[in-house]
Order: structure tokens, then C-alpha cells, then sequence
């Protein structure tokens, strides 16, 4: 599991690769925690490379995008996988994030 | 819709009712027409009769007032005949007869020619009144010649009374007058003068006039040439002129061939003036021959009994269509009410049918219920006794345990039903999270105490069995405990009786469990079995109904039940039916599974042997060469339950474990977890909202939102204090 964060043109991009799955899910919670303390910034997560994703990490994002919407930002889910997407659906996600 | 309905009812109401009345008034019409007809028939009959006796009455006054005339002429005769020597002392006779009859208007003494050859050829001494005087006088032969005068000769030649035809006084022409003439005779016994007397007619008149059958009517003297000689007052006549009268009784040509038959002949007339209808009757009675007597009367006054009676029919006539009126709508009125309560009838008909048809389709309907399961038989079936009943019983299947349910509300049709209803949707509502039947009694209790003004009560059966262990746990309030059948042995379920439902919110339902044999028949009933009544009151019983079951060890859930619906029947038979029958047969029967694959794994309580847990998990998948799709999709389940098993079975810092055994065949995959932490039943957890916004999605409760999707079968159980999660796929 990979989380990597870069700025560019005044966004945030986010590329997770690899499984998110609940031993990954502290790690992957500490890696998305400065995006909690932006303003006003897009912040596209590339999800091309993401393979699975448990409920652990659904509720990291879920987090993310709370404080997101307090703070201005805008968050972009990019890329998901059918599965994925079908988490997605099954928990009612597909209706809160952005999906690319 | 209801209200243009009734309008138009009213509408063909009224005009029912106008038809009616109107009928009734042409029959009372009709009636009334009938009835005046013989009634003028009658009255007319009578008047005929009447007028006749009249007409005869009155000849006969007529013919004493003559022969009184005649009797004081007679004293006179012998006076005249005696001074016949002696020409002009019959001067003074004339004037003594005046004087002694105040009725004469005068008299003269009509000499033969010649009979006084010294007094000229003809001779003829008067005396008339003239106002209060006498005049006595020898009339002026020259000029007026007696004898020319047509009863002159007849009276003389013939030795006979004669009264003449009425003729207009000279002096006064307002006065008829009608003269008597008197034959006198000389001592050898010839006719050698006539006496004659005037006589003013209306003293006639005022005889024939004193009384009339009505008040209009009059009486008229005719001559024998029809000539008027006296009638009534002219102050008196309303209606025609007399002499009109008298004109067309003249120009009668009945007149000629009746008038002296002795009977009246009758005219009628109509007033030219005033339109008046009347009849003329006339008659020439001997008595008075040649005179006529006439009667004139006004139907006026003769029909007017018949027109007051017409008058008074009319009125009584409306009053009887009034009340007539008020009859018809007073029975309108009840018959509305009347058709209107049968419509109010039907409607509630029509309501019950479609509330029965509610209650029957809250019940299960299709069997067999779960065409893809092979380790259960279930029939069930309830017959209300009346419309709607307040017995029920459902089943269903939720996280590989079956939750069903018998129950028999006191009371009967609506009320039970409604408690009823009430009582099915809390059953579902509340096991749709909970699966201690305790739990969803006292459940279930709580909400039916809650306002139960009408202090019903609920008698309920809720069993929910394990389907992969046979473990059943059960809880009875009030009801009868179902009968269990084991091979040959039927007895019933050991149950304590608890409390019946909605009687004491705070009571502690009791939960038993015991483990259901593969091949066991679970059977449900309600009191409609064991106390359905036969026509002498005597009840089935539940020995018959245990004898009844004993025969019925191989049958199917489906034909125990129909077997004993019929044995009841036959039983009832003519009987009204008392109660509800409701009847549910469940038969276990678990399918022993043998698996190709079987493999474990035992982790810490620690999510970070996550990792260790996906690997096995694949390693699984991949041996049954599952697709990466559903490969992931059941790795996601397995680590969404163990992740919950990890953070939730075991309190903080203590140490635990989690088994997980992975089974499979051609047909499913298995996973059972166990642990030995504090109870925990995932499947209790209520689902997650999916359709909740940002703000109010909880972070937690995805895990086992997830599962679900995610497998086919989520079945939890608490045995020998292990939480034992499964979870399944077919692949």
C-alpha cells in the first residue's frame, strides 16, 4: 500500500496504489492527515492503481471529506476500479464523493 | 359520486311519488264524477216528484180561490135574477157586488141583444173601483160590442161558467186581468145574461206564489192559449224575463202533444242574459182546465246540495292527496333510509372483504416458501371464522435462522383484527434486528401495553431456529405449546406458559431453547383447533388432535396440515365455526454438507494480522481457482467480520483470539468464525443508511452493510459462550 501526495497548480493530488485494507488503514490515515489542514484547495485522489479498498479505509475518506467540506476544500475520487466502484454503490458513497 | 347517486335516487323517488298522488287524484276524480252523476240523477228524480206534488198543490189553490169566486158569485145570481123586471136596478147590484168582494176589480151584467128591447139592442151595467171609489156606470155598448167577444155566445149557448183569456186592464195597463163570466137565468130558465167579474190576476199570482221549492223559483198561470195571466212579483224574478218564459214555452212544440197528459213536461232553458240553466216544468191540470201551471227552478239551487257536496269532496279530496303525500314520503323517506343502510351494509361488506383480503395477504401465501432450500418444509394456513379474525402466524428467514410465529388475539373480527395487524408488524419490525425471541416478545408486549385502553390481549408463540445448528430458542406467551413429532411420539413443546402479551408491559418473557432433531415436525396451532366445536358443543380436543398427528409422521408439512383442517371440518361440520383455525407445520430437515476443501487459520485480536488473514483468504480463492472479482469481494467480506470481531468481540487490551475455517465444495464456500469474547451478534447490528447526506453518515456500521452485499448468508450463533459467525458464497 502506497499513499503518495503532491501539489500541483494549487491542487493536491493524492495516488494510492496497492490494497487499503485495515492493517494498511493507520498508515493510510497518518499519510492523509495534512490534507486535513488545507483551505480552499481541489484535492483529486488517483485511484487507477488502488486494488481494494475495506471498510477501514472507506471510512478514512469519508473523514477526509467531512473536514474537506468544512474547510472549502473540494474532493475528486479518480479512476476506480468496477469493484471498487461497487463498494462504492453498496455503501451509498457513490452519492457523497465526487467520482471521476 | 355518493351524493349524485343519491340525488338521483330522490329524483326517480319523486317522480314515483307524483305519479302516485297523481293517480290517486284521478281516481278520487273519477269517483267523484261516478258519484255527482248519480247524485244529479237522484236530485233530479226528486225534483220531478216534488214539482209535480207542487204543481198539483198549487192547481189546487188555484181551483179553491176560483170556486171561492165562484161561491160568492153565486149569492149574487139570485139578487141579479130576481131585479131582471127592473133593468136599472141591476145598476145597483153591480155596485153591491164590488162593494161586498174587496178581490173584484169590477163587474158588469152582459145582457142577450135584445133582451131590454126599451134599453136598445144591447145592454150592459158596470161598476169598477177607481182608486177608493165606485164607479157605476152603463158601458158604452157603442163602442165596445160584447157580443162579439168570442165566449160570449159559447158561455151563453152552452149554459156554462167561463173564465176568459187574461187581457191588459184599459185603464191600466200594468194590470192583467181576467174576467169570470156567470150564465144568469130568467124564471123559465134561459140564458139571458152573463155576470162577469174582473178579477186582477196578480191575486192569482200572489197564490201561486206564496212559497216556491227554492228560492228563484216561480210559479206562472198560463191560459189555455198560453197567454201569461199571472206570475210571480216581477220584484221577485232573478233571473229571466217572464215573458220570456212564457215565449218559449209557447214556442215548445212538446207543448201541444204533453201538456195534457196529466204529467209535467219538462224544458230546459239557459238565461240569455246570465247564462243561468234551469227547467221549466208545465202542466194543465183538470182541476183548472184550460189553464196552465207552470214551475220554473234554477239547477243553481236545485244542483246546489250537489255543489256544496262537490265543493266538500274537493276539499276532502286534497286533504286525502296531502295526506296521501305525506304518506308516500314518509315511506320514501324509510325507504331511502332503508336502501340507504343496505347500502351502508354492502359498503361495510365490501370493507370487510378488502380488510380480510389485507390480512390475508399480511400472512405468507406462496408455498413452498423457500423453493431454494432443501433443509425446510413449512405450510401454514388460517381459516377466519368470521370476515376478518385475530389469529395470525408468519415465518420468515432472516440471517440462516428461521423466526416464526403463531398468536390468537382475544376478541373477534375487527378489534382482534386490528390488534392483530398491529401485533404481525411489530413480530417483523422488531426480528428484523433481533433474534432472541425474548427480546421481541417483551418487545412486541411493551408497544401492545402502550394505550391498550380496550384491554386486549395477545396469546403468541415466537420460535427462532438456528438453521445451521437446529438450535431453536423459543418463547411462549399464553399460547398453546406446538406439538413436536419425533417419529412416532407427539407431545407437545415443554413451554412455560408466560403471560399472554398486553397485559403487564414490565413482564420478564422467559426464553427455552432446545436442539430440533433433523426430521422434526414443529406444529403450531391456535384454540380454533383443539376447541372447534360440533353441533352438540363438544370440543375437538387435543387427544383427537394428537391421535390425528400420530398417523402422520411421513406426511409433508403441507398434507399434515391439510389432514387436520379436514378432520376439523368433518368434525365442525354443519356447526358455525367459533374461532379462527390457523395451522403451521415446519419439518427440519438439515442436509449433512461435505466439503473438498477445509482449511483454518487462528489470528490475534489485532488487525494488523490483517495481512496474514487476506493472504489465507486468497490462498483459498485461489485454490478454487474463484475469479479475481469474486475473489476480492469474498476477501473483503471475511476481513470486514473479523475486523468487527476484533474491535468489538473483545474489550480493550484483552488479549483473544479469532478461528477462522474456510469449507468448500462445487457449490459454496464457507466461512465460520469463532472467538470466545463477549457475546456479539453482528447480524443484530441495524443496517446502515445509505441514503443519509454527508453530514449525518456515521462512520461506523459499513463492515457489516458490506457483508451482507458482499455473501449470500450472514448466520450468527452463541454457543458454549463462542460467538460463531458464518458466512457463505455459492461459487
Amino acid at each position: 500500500m502506497n499513499t503518495t501526495i503532491i501539489e500541483k497548480d494549487g491542487k493536491y493530488i493524492v495516488t494510492l496504489e496497492g490494497e487499503l485494507d485495515t492493517a494498511h488503514a493507520l498508515e493510510f490515515e497518518e499519510a492523509m492527515k495534512p490534507l486535513h489542514d488545507v483551505t480552499e484547495k481541489e484535492i483529486i485522489i488517483e485511484c487507477t492503481e488502488l486494488e481494494y479498498i475495506a471498510s477501514s479505509g472507506l471510512r478514512i475518506l469519508l473523514g477526509l471529506l467531512k473536514s474537506a467540506k468544512a474547510r472549502g476544500n473540494k474532493v475528486v475520487l479518480k479512476n476506480l476500479n468496477d469493484e471498487i466502484k461497487d463498494v462504492f454503490k453498496m455503501t451509498g458513497f457513490i452519492d457523497l464523493f465526487v467520482i471521476e | 359520486m355518493k351524493k349524485t347517486q343519491k340525488t338521483h335516487w330522490t329524483a326517480v323517488g319523486a317522480k314515483t311519488s307524483v305519479a302516485i298522488l297523481v293517480t290517486a287524484a284521478l281516481l278520487m276524480l273519477a269517483l267523484s264524477a261516478v258519484q255527482s252523476y248519480y247524485a244529479r240523477k237522484e236530485i233530479r228524480a226528486n225534483l220531478e216528484r216534488n214539482t209535480e206534488l207542487d204543481l198539483v198543490i198549487k192547481a189546487q189553490k188555484i181551483k179553491y180561490s176560483l170556486d171561492a169566486v165562484e161561491a160568492a158569485l153565486q149569492n149574487h145570481i139570485d139578487d141579479i135574477e130576481q131585479s131582471l123586471p127592473y133593468p136599472d136596478s141591476l145598476f145597483s147590484v153591480t155596485r153591491r157586488i164590488v162593494e161586498q168582494n174587496p178581490d173584484f176589480d169590477g163587474c158588469c151584467i152582459a145582457m142577450i141583444p135584445d133582451y131590454y128591447p126599451e134599453k136598445g139592442r144591447l145592454f150592459q151595467p158596470c161598476s169598477y173601483r177607481d182608486g177608493d171609489t165606485i164607479d157605476t156606470y152603463l158601458y158604452d155598448v157603442e163602442k165596445y160590442d160584447y157580443t162579439q167577444i168570442a165566449y160570449f155566445y159559447f158561455a151563453v149557448n152552452n149554459d156554462t161558467a167561463y173564465w176568459s183569456e187574461p187581457y191588459l186592464d184599459p185603464d191600466d195597463s200594468s194590470t192583467t186581468l181576467v174576467t169570470y163570466n156567470f150564465p144568469v137565468h130568467d124564471p123559465s130558465g134561459r140564458v139571458v145574461a152573463l155576470l162577469g167579474v174582473d178579477l186582477d190576476a196578480a191575486w192569482l199570482g200572489d197564490i201561486l206564489n206564496s212559497h216556491g221549492l227554492f228560492p228563484s223559483s216561480y210559479n206562472l198561470l198560463l191560459s189555455g192559449k198560453g197567454r201569461l195571466i199571472c206570475g210571480p212579483n216581477p220584484a221577485e224574478v232573478k233571473h229571466q224575463d217572464v215573458k220570456d218564459m212564457v215565449a218559449m214555452i209557447n214556442d215548445s212544440t212538446l207543448k201541444r202533444s204533453l201538456s195534457h197528459t196529466g204529467k209535467s213536461t219538462i224544458l230546459a232553458f239557459i238565461d240569455k242574459e246570465d247564462g243561468e240553466q234551469g227547467h221549466v216544468f208545465y202542466n194543465s191540470p183538470k182541476l183548472i182546465a184550460p189553464w196552465q201551471i207552470v214551475t220554473v227552478n234554477y239547477d243553481e239551487e236545485v244542483f246546489a246540495p250537489l255543489i256544496q257536496t262537490r265543493r266538500r269532496n274537493i276539499v276532502l279530496t286534497l286533504i286525502g292527496l296531502l295526506i296521501l303525500a305525506f304518506i308516500i314520503h314518509r315511506s320514501a323517506q324509510s325507504i331511502y333510509r332503508l336502501r340507504d343502510a343496505n347500502a351502508e351494509k354492502q359498503r361495510m361488506d365490501n370493507e370487510m372483504m378488502i380488510a380480510k383480503n389485507i390480512q390475508m395477504n399480511m400472512l405468507p401465501e406462496t408455498y413452498p416458501p423457500f423453493p431454494d432450500r432443501n433443509d425446510l418444509d413449512i405450510y401454514g394456513s388460517l381459516v377466519p371464522a368470521k370476515m376478518v379474525g385475530g389469529d395470525l402466524y408468519d415465518f420468515f428467514i432472516r440471517d440462516e435462522k428461521l423466526y416464526f410465529c403463531i398468536g390468537d388475539v382475544s376478541g373477534k373480527s375487527v378489534p382482534a383484527a386490528l390488534v392483530m395487524a398491529v401485533t404481525h408488524s411489530l413480530f417483523l419490525s422488531i426480528s428484523s434486528h433481533e433474534s432472541h425471541p425474548a427480546r421481541i416478545m417483551q418487545g412486541i408486549n411493551e408497544s401492545l401495553c402502550r394505550g391498550n385502553e380496550s384491554n386486549m390481549f395477545v396469546t403468541f408463540f415466537i420460535g427462532v431456529l438456528d438453521l445451521p445448528t437446529g438450535l431453536m430458542r423459543y418463547c411462549n406467551a399464553g399460547h398453546n405449546p406446538p406439538l413436536i413429532i419425533k417419529g412416532d411420539l407427539v407431545e407437545p413443546l415443554p413451554a412455560k406458559a408466560n403471560l399472554s402479551m398486553g397485559v403487564i408491559d414490565e413482564y420478564d418473557y422467559m426464553m427455552q431453547q432446545i436442539y430440533v432433531e433433523p426430521e422434526t415436525m414443529i406444529v403450531l396451532y391456535t384454540d380454533g383447533l383443539t376447541e372447534a366445536k360440533n353441533l352438540d358443543h363438544k370440543q375437538f380436543g387435543l387427544e383427537k388432535t394428537l391421535k390425528v398427528l400420530k398417523g402422520c409422521h411421513d406426511a409433508t408439512a403441507t398434507q399434515l396440515v391439510q389432514t387436520l383442517t379436514k378432520k376439523v371440518d368433518a368434525y365442525v361440520g354443519e356447526a358455525e365455526p367459533s374461532d379462527d383455525l390457523t395451522l403451521l407445520a415446519i419439518r427440519y430437515t438439515p442436509k449433512e454438507e461435505s466439503w473438498t476443501l477445509s482449511r483454518s487459520i487462528t489470528l490475534d485480536n489485532d488487525v494488523s494480522q490483517v495481512t496474514e488473514l487476506n493472504q489465507f483468504v486468497q490462498s483459498v480463492t485461489e485454490e478454487l481457482q474463484l475469479e479475481k472479482a469474486l475473489s476480492r469481494r469474498i476477501k473483503l467480506a471475511v476481513e470486514e467480520v473479523v475486523v468487527n470481531i476484533m474491535n468489538y468481540a473483545y474489550v480493550a487490551d484483552v488479549k483473544g483470539q479469532v478461528k477462522v475455517e474456510a469449507m468448500a465444495n462445487d457449490e459454496r464456500l464457507r466461512f465460520i468464525l469463532t472467538d470466545s469474547g463477549r457475546a456479539f451478534d453482528p447480524t443484530a447490528v441495524s443496517r446502515a443508511d445509505t441514503t443519509l447526506t454527508l453530514e449525518d453518515r456515521p462512520i461506523g456500521g459499513l463492515g457489516i452493510l458490506l457483508v451482507r452485499n458482499l455473501m449470500d448468508s450472514i448466520n450468527y450463533e452463541r454457543i458454549d459462550g463462542q460467538n460463531i459467525l458464518r458466512i457463505e458464497k455459492k461459487i
